[in-house]
Order: C-alpha cells, then structure tokens, then sequence
C-alpha cells in the first residue's frame, strides 16, 4: 500500500490512532528522544536521529519479571507479564529499524521471550527514509543497509517537501495506514519517479566503508588474539554508552531487589548491562575471561561483526553510528574494523 | 514447565548433606517439587537455582536423570547466592528453572570404556553421568574414576565413593602427604598418568579447576587419547541460562545452550574464553 500524506494532515492521522501510545521525536535538553505524542504536541520529523534507538520499546532499561513474597513461609510469586496498549513509534530512522528483527532473533531463538514479544507484538514502527545522512559516522550503507531500507520497518515514509509518501511494509504497517482513511490521498503520476529520486539522491552521498565487509568476519577470526584489540581499547573508560545507545545491543542483568525484607518481598528484575564492564563475565572466584579492556572491545566488534554472522548470517551492525559519536574517548568501530581487517 | 522461561517453580530443600568444611564449603542439597511437577533432565544437564530476595545462580545437576524423587545439586559457597544456599535448612523453598544446557552423550558411549577424571567440585558436574553408567553398568566397559582434593576433608561424596568401590574403580588423590592417607598423594592428572587407564574403546571425561583440565587434557593425549574421546564442561557467568543475556559466551556459543559439555575436538577450536 502507497499513499500520499500532506505534512499538514499528519496530526489528522495520529489523531485517529486515538487507542494506541503514539511516539515521536521530540527535541528536549539538546538532543532528539522519542516523546509520547500529547493533544498539544506540535510533531516535528525534521529529527537528525534520535539519542536513543527504539529497542526499548519490546526491551526496555528495567523490566520486573515478577514480585515475590512469602505467604505461610512460602514464596508466592507474581508474574508481571506486561499488557501495553499498541505503541506506534513515529520517525523510526531505517538503520534503528533493521536492528529490530536482529533483536527478535535474539529474544526468540531455542527460548521465546515473553516479556519481550509482549510489548513487541503490539510495536508499529513507522520509518523516515533519511534524505540525507545526520552525521559522518551514518554508515548504514557500508554494513548492508540503506537510507530507505524497509526491513525491521511497518512503513516507511519518504520527506517530499510539503508531502510524505507513505508505503506499508507489513501487513501492520498497512492497517495503520487504513486507519488515517481520508488523510491520506492517492500518488499522483510523478510520485513514484520523485521518490526514486529522492532515495537515489541520499544513497549517493558517500559513505566510510566498514572495510570489505564481506572478510570483516574472517579477519577478526584470524586476528582473535593480536595485541591490537588493548592497543585499540587502552582509552576506554569503560561507560558502556556504546552498548546502551545500540540499536542491536541486548546484553541484560537479573536481580532480586528486595522491598521489604521483614517480607521476604520483592522482585525479580531484568536490566540492560553491558559486555564493556569487568563484572560482566567475572566469575565469583575473581577469574575473569574477559578480564582486559582489549577483550571487551574485541567481544563488542566480535559479537556485532563474526558471532552473529556465524550464528544468524548477517551483520549485528546497522550502521547508526551513535557508538562513535557518543564515545567519549573517541573509539570508532569502523576504524577498529578497518585496523583489524587491514592488519 | 511455563512458557515464561524466568518464573522459576518452587522447590523444597528435603535434605541437605556437609560434604567438606572450611572457608569453601560444599553442601549437597536435595530439592522436590512439592506443588509442581519438576522436570526430567539429561547428564550434565544445569538448573538456575535462586534463594528469593539474594538472586540466582547456575548449578550443574548432580543427580542420574534415573532418580526422579529428587534432584541434587552439590554448591560451594562462594558468592551471595551460594552463600545464601549454605545458611539455608531443610525446608526451605528456592527457585529452581530448567533445565539448560546440552548433555553427556551417554547413550553414544556404550560399549565403551568410561573414564571420570575430577578434581574438587568437579566431582558433581560428572556425578550425574557417572551414577547412570553405573546404574547400567551391563551397557558399558570398565568404568573408573579418578577423583582429587587438596586433602582428604575436601573429598565430597565419601560413603558414595567408598558404595562405588567395586562397580567402579576408584582411585583418590591428595594434593601434598597426609597422615593416614591410603591413596595416590599427588595432583589429578600425575594420578593418571600413574595408572595409566587404556585408550582403546574409551572415553574421558574431566571436570575440575581449570588448571587441572589442562593437565589433565595433556596426560590423556599422552595416553593415547583422541581429541574425540576426551569430554568436558565449561562454565562462565550466567544470568538468563536461555542464549540471550550475553555474558556466557563463548566466541560465537553460549555456554547456557551450546554447552556445557564438549568434546575437545569442539572446544580446541573455540577461543579460551572461559
């Protein structure tokens, strides 16, 4: 399904999605985030990308699995299986959207995750094709994507100016699109040739080539033990920012946090952690496979660039490039790929 | 079993036996189900085992898939949670979900030699592998064991050993001499290679410190043994247990689902990340 939407008859649109939490940029203490769309929300999609990427809508930065208490001396427990109304994220840049069926590899596999395909299986991503890239670490094209890639996505619109064009992806994404009814108009006969044109216009601005990417793989394989993972990752702090800010990151921690512990009430919970902490992997023995800041950094390029090729057949990367502009030391994952891969 | 992979069902601590004593301690603790139906594992198989309010932690089921009242799990206390398993009493209710992890090919081996080399806790990763074999012993060669400790207080499972004696050959090492000690003194794998068990038609299986595995991986090829015909566990942090939380890996396996048991033919080529 194609259609036309007049930038002036988005709100009309949104409006009738009137049972679902509607999501969209919003730009809030200098950066772009995702903002619930209010009735006085003005919508502005002239967002670069936003700081976070919308994995945390199916996985979010704290999840309770569910609460425990003791009732006669025994443990009774709650499961806290979440129950969201639809949630429909608007303006979701197409390097975020691959990176969501990359997560539901993950959280299906041998195991399907319930918390997760809860609030996944009621998540609408609506992409904006980008025009043009928002930063010189944008490499979406390099790891196998594009400006207007569709996958991950239920739409995708297109900025033509004054109008977006509006294209379902997924048998979702169509509905949603029913559901705006007369805001929407048909594609005049110029409308096809303009977004090729466009989309042919932003896919020709270069790009920093993440290497070959088809011998990334093998060449970290070979390069598993040289001393220029610590070479490449003596600066790291350690934050982790590169991991939370990652559209494909989904490493997590479980925890008890006790409430009451007169009770014995509490709860069981799921938080995001992160494969650049030394807690990570620490054994309680102290051992530590992954003990220096040169394996982390390897495991990081590993997991995204060799495991998940090895494991699922493609990239783990989508190319946003948040993990280079947002580090605070400067480490880039496309030159440490090119240093392996040229080593 | 739940759909819900992370809701433990409630289990009831039945027995609980002393193994060894000391800063490291070892308990052998036997949960039922009371009010669910458990569930059936392989050898070599692990739960996520949590005491509510102190959190989880992956243990090796210690019991035969043949015993079904019960299942057994032998913890050395350690961190928080082992900690918390060391404090607790008979009648106390844990958390237990599972099971995780591949198995011991068992039923590829009969026919076949079995020998158990283990060192500490070692012993209980195995035991569950070892007490089946012996329940069919008519399916398999001669099964022995070498076990070791630091010193003879550190042996775990003793009245089970000394039962053993007989359907397996037992042989018990000491780290450094003791008085009154009847056994090799001597580290695993100097004990091995002292009674020098035969390769032919035989498996090896090891579990222990680390560094003891790799002595132990050295004296077997010594022996003659094929990189096929050498088994192993590994073990790393886990959270999730079900391939997800990141941590366990491997290269590109997780431990929690790939593993924990492989061959030395398998685990030769991944990278020493354990």
């Amino acid at each position: 399904m194609e259609k036309i939407l007049s930038k002036d008859r988005l709100r009309e649109w949104v409006d009738a999605l009137d049972d679902c939490e509607v999501l969209a940029p919003a730009f809030a203490d200098s950066v772009w985030n995702y903002a619930r769309v209010e009735a006085e929300t003005v919508i502005d999609l002239s967002h670069t990308n936003t700081i976070n990427p919308p994995k945390q809508f199916a996985f979010p930065q704290r999840e309770v699995f569910f609460r425990f208490e003791r009732a006669d001396g025994v443990p009774r427990l709650t499961p806290t299986l979440p129950d969201p109304r639809p949630t429909v994220v608007i303006g979701v840049r197409p390097c975020d959207g691959r990176g969501m069926p990359r997560n539901d590899t993950v959280f299906s596999k041998e195991f399907k995750d319930p918390y997760y395909w809860a609030r996944r299986e009621r998540l609408v991503l609506v992409g904006l094709a980008c025009n043009q890239p928002h930063s010189p670490n944008c490499v979406c094209q390099s790891v196998g994507g594009a400006p207007h890639a569709e996958e991950g996505l239920d739409v995708l619109m297109t900025d033509l100016g004054d109008r977006f064009h509006v294209k379902g992806i997924t048998a979702k994404g169509g509905e949603l699109i029913a559901r705006g009814g007369d805001a929407f108009a048909s594609l005049q006969a110029g409308d096809p040739a303009e977004v090729a044109r466009v989309h042919a216009a932003a896919s020709s601005h270069p790009q920093r080539p993440v290497a070959e990417l088809g011998t990334v793989a093998e060449a970290i394989r070979a390069r598993f033990d040289s001393p220029l993972w610590e070479e490449m990752a003596r600066h790291c702090i350690g934050c982790g920012i590169c991991t939370y800010l990652c559209p494909t990151c989904h490493c997590f921690d479980i925890n008890d946090e006790v409430t009451n512990p007169n009770h014995g009430t509490g709860e069981r919970v799921r938080t995001w952690d992160n494969c650049q902490f030394p807690d990570f992997t620490m054994h309680t023995s102290g051992h530590n496979p992954r003990g220096d800041l040169g394996s982390r950094l390897r495991q990081r390029v590993a997991h995204k660039f060799l495991y998940f090729v090895e494991n699922h057949g493609t990239q783990q990367c989508t190319g946003c490039g948040r993990c280079i502009s947002e580090c605070p030391v400067g480490i880039d994952i496309v030159a440490v790929v090119d240093r392996v891969s040229r080593a | 079993m739940t759909d819900n992979s992370y809701l433990p069902q409630i289990g009831r601590i039945a027995d609980i036996q002393e193994e060894t004593r000391g800063a490291r301690a070892i308990k052998t603790f036997q949960v039922e189900f009371p009010d669910s139906e458990g569930f059936e594992h392989d050898c070599g198989q692990c739960a996520m085992l949590s005491i509510f309010g102190r959190g989880e932690s992956m243990i090796s089921i210690a019991s035969s898939p043949l015993v079904k009242e019960y299942k057994q799990f032998s913890i050395m206390r350690m961190g928080r949670v082992t900690s918390a398993f060391h404090d607790a009493r008979v009648g106390d209710f844990i958390g237990v979900r599972g099971p995780y992890g591949n198995r011991f090919p068992l039923a590829d081996w009969k026919g076949r030699d079995l020998v158990f080399v283990g060192g500490g806790v070692g012993l209980a990763p195995m035991w569950g592998a070892l007490q089946t074999a012996v329940a069919q012993g008519e399916d398999y060669g001669k099964i022995s064991l070498f076990y070791g400790a630091r010193t003879a207080g550190d042996i775990m499972y003793k009245a089970d050993l000394e039962r053993l004696q007989g359907a397996v050959e037992v042989q018990l090492s000491v780290d450094a001499p003791e008085a009154g000690w009847q056994g090799y003194t001597g580290f695993v794998p100097a004990n091995l290679m002292d009674k020098a068990p035969s390769s032919a038609n035989a498996i090896a299986i090891t579990c222990g410190p680390p560094i003891m595995i790799k002595f132990v991986i050295q004296n077997l090829k010594a022996l003659g043994f094929a990189d096929e015909q050498i088994y192993t566990t590994i073990e790393n942090k886990m959270k999730c247990g079900i391939g997800k939380c990141g941590r366990c890996n491997v290269g590109k396996d997780y431990v929690c689902t790939t593993g924990p048991v492989y061959s030395w033919a398998e685990l030769k080529d991944l990278p020493q990340e354990y």
